[in-house]
């Protein structure tokens, strides 16, 4: 399998790795996964005033994936939490030099993504019970 | 980034410098044709015939039983389509093993899609194919059994011994595939029941491009090639001459008495080392394993991951020769790993010029990252690691 240097670069040194400090306020987590694929992926944003303060992510996979979820949650912070639906898995494909035999795992990205989206809504809704 | 620390003898090995100085001075002499019946094509004669003594010397058989070929796929493909193309309307059958190489196994593909019936013998969780299960696939129009001496992914050596006594009982010629054996451990075909053994040169630091099948006295086979009288028939084509030289040296130097409890102590110390990582396991019979070949798992890892990781480490996946396809090793799966952990495994093979100093420095890259690895995939779910 050839890589391209940008997958080797974030894989190596994948930015936005990890975990966000438990307690942190404003906090949803979303993950997706696909055993035939052999790829888990989890999100973590740190939501304030419907802006990404700052994006973590963990992932199960191939190099790919790794440098795209990297990419991903780098990307995400400062954006607002409206933008986490206009990511595009093919723009990232074409950034990344991602094979096209690999398309089904970057979208499990989307489908993390669509679970951080998902866990936020229910926040969303939550506070506006309490309120 | 390090340099590179190569581990994957059983992939090939690098050419041994007496190997290359006898090419060389074939290249540069003897350059007639063998077949060729003035002084200079004598003398390439000669050159084939000194080597064929020696491969010959090595595996304990007659000269006149090794047949020169391209390598140990073609030996493969001679013995199986060679005692099995269908002829006269007869539809024979085959027996092998779910782990056998690739090379074995599409031939057996092949003979099926020409109307030969075959059987294929699971292995056990061990990674052995069990005598007991070759005599039960064995039927009356049997007319080949071909099991590989040591499994190329695990090392696990296959009791051929007992296999080729039941063959014998039953009438039924065996093949084996000693390709990732030679030069590692002893061999003495004259004495072994076995019909028919392939071999290769570029696994004990001779050349690529060159093998050779055993062919035992009494056993018949067709030609695959056609276009000349060369060994005795059953491999037409000018023989490469240096090519063959190189193989004669490198089976004079292979010495598996002397270089197999060297390998076998690099082995050990790696596997030692490796047991610090948390999970980890080793694939196959450690009682009844090569010397020189590792096949370990590291859960909780994804294998395209864990390579690209260790790129700095010439290493394996599984088999070199499936390593351009994405299916996990058949051979692990075949020993009841799943997908996941077959795919998070890695095949570490030392050889010749393995120094303990390599072996040490390995043992610590992998350790780091796998950890690393493992870090990235914290909170993963149960099934990446099992």
């Amino acid at each position: 399998m050839e890589y391209s240097s940008e997958v080797v670069r974030r894989f190596d040194a994948p930015r936005n790795a990890g975990e966000l400090p438990h307690g942190t306020p404003g906090l949803v987590a979303g993950e997706a996964e696909d055993r035939t694929l052999h790829v888990w992926i989890r999100f973590q944003l740190q939501v304030i005033d419907g802006a990404i303060q700052a994006a973590r992510f963990a992932a199960f996979g191939c190099p790919h994936t790794v440098a795209a979820a990297s990419l991903v949650a780098e990307r995400l912070e400062g954006r607002s939490v409206g933008d986490v639906a206009l990511l595009d898995v093919r723009a990232l494909q074409d950034d990344l030099g991602v094979p096209v035999e690999k398309l089904g795992k970057l979208l499990r990205i989307e489908d993390a993504l669509t679970a951080c989206r998902r866990a936020l809504d229910r926040l969303d809704t939550d506070v506006k019970k309490d309120d | 980034m390090n340099a590179e620390i190569y581990l994957d003898y059983a992939a090939t090995a690098p050419l041994d410098p007496e190997v290359v100085a006898v090419m060389r001075e074939c290249l540069e002499r003897e350059f007639a044709n063998p077949s060729s019946q003035h002084p200079a094509g004598r003398r390439a004669r000669a050159v084939v015939e000194a080597a064929r003594a020696q491969v010959a010397a090595r595996v304990g058989a007659a000269p006149q039983h090794i047949v020169f070929t391209s390598g140990a796929t073609e030996a493969n493909n001679l013995a199986l389509l060679g005692m099995l193309s269908p002829r006269g309307g007869s539809r024979p059958h085959l027996v092998t093993s779910r782990i056998e190489h690739k090379s074995v196994l599409d031939t057996a593909r092949a003979l099926e899609q020409a109307g030969v019936a075959v059987s294929y013998v699971e292995a056990d969780a061990a990674g052995h194919v069990v005598p007991g299960s070759v005599a039960q696939a064995i039927r009356a129009d049997t007319v080949l059994v071909s099991i590989m001496h040591v499994n190329n992914e695990t090392g696990v050596i296959q009791d051929i011994p007992a296999i080729g006594a039941l063959c014998r009982e039953r009438g039924v010629r065996l093949h084996v595939d000693a390709a990732q054996s030679i030069g590692k451990l002893p061999l003495t075909l004259g004495k072994a029941p076995i019909d028919l053994c392939s071999l290769t040169a570029h696994k004990v630091c001779g050349p690529k491009g060159v093998g050779a099948l055993y062919v035992a006295p009494g056993v018949a086979l067709v030609p695959q090639m056609h276009g000349g009288e060369q060994e005795r028939g059953l491999r037409a084509g000018t023989l490469a001459t240096h090519q063959i030289a190189g193989m004669g040296r490198a089976y004079e130097l292979a010495a598996p008495e002397r270089e197999g409890p060297r390998l076998a102590a690099l082995r050990d110390d790696l596997w030692e080392r490796l047991q610090a990582i948390a999970g980890v396991r080793a694939n196959g019979d450690p009682a009844r394993r090569a010397p020189h070949l590792l096949n370990v798992t590291f859960p909780g890892v994804e294998g395209e991951s864990l390579r690209l990781a260790l790129r700095d480490l010439a290493v394996s996946a599984g088999s070199a020769c499936a390593a351009d396809s994405p299916e996990a090793s058949h051979v692990l799966t075949g020993m009841g790993l799943s997908d996941t952990l077959a795919a998070s495994s890695l095949r570490f093979s030392v050889g010749r010029f393995t120094t303990a100093a390599e072996v040490e420095r390995a043992a610590e890259r992998v350790a780091a990252e796998v950890a690393r690895l493992r870090a990235l995939a914290a909170l993963a779910p149960g099934w990446c690691a099992a």
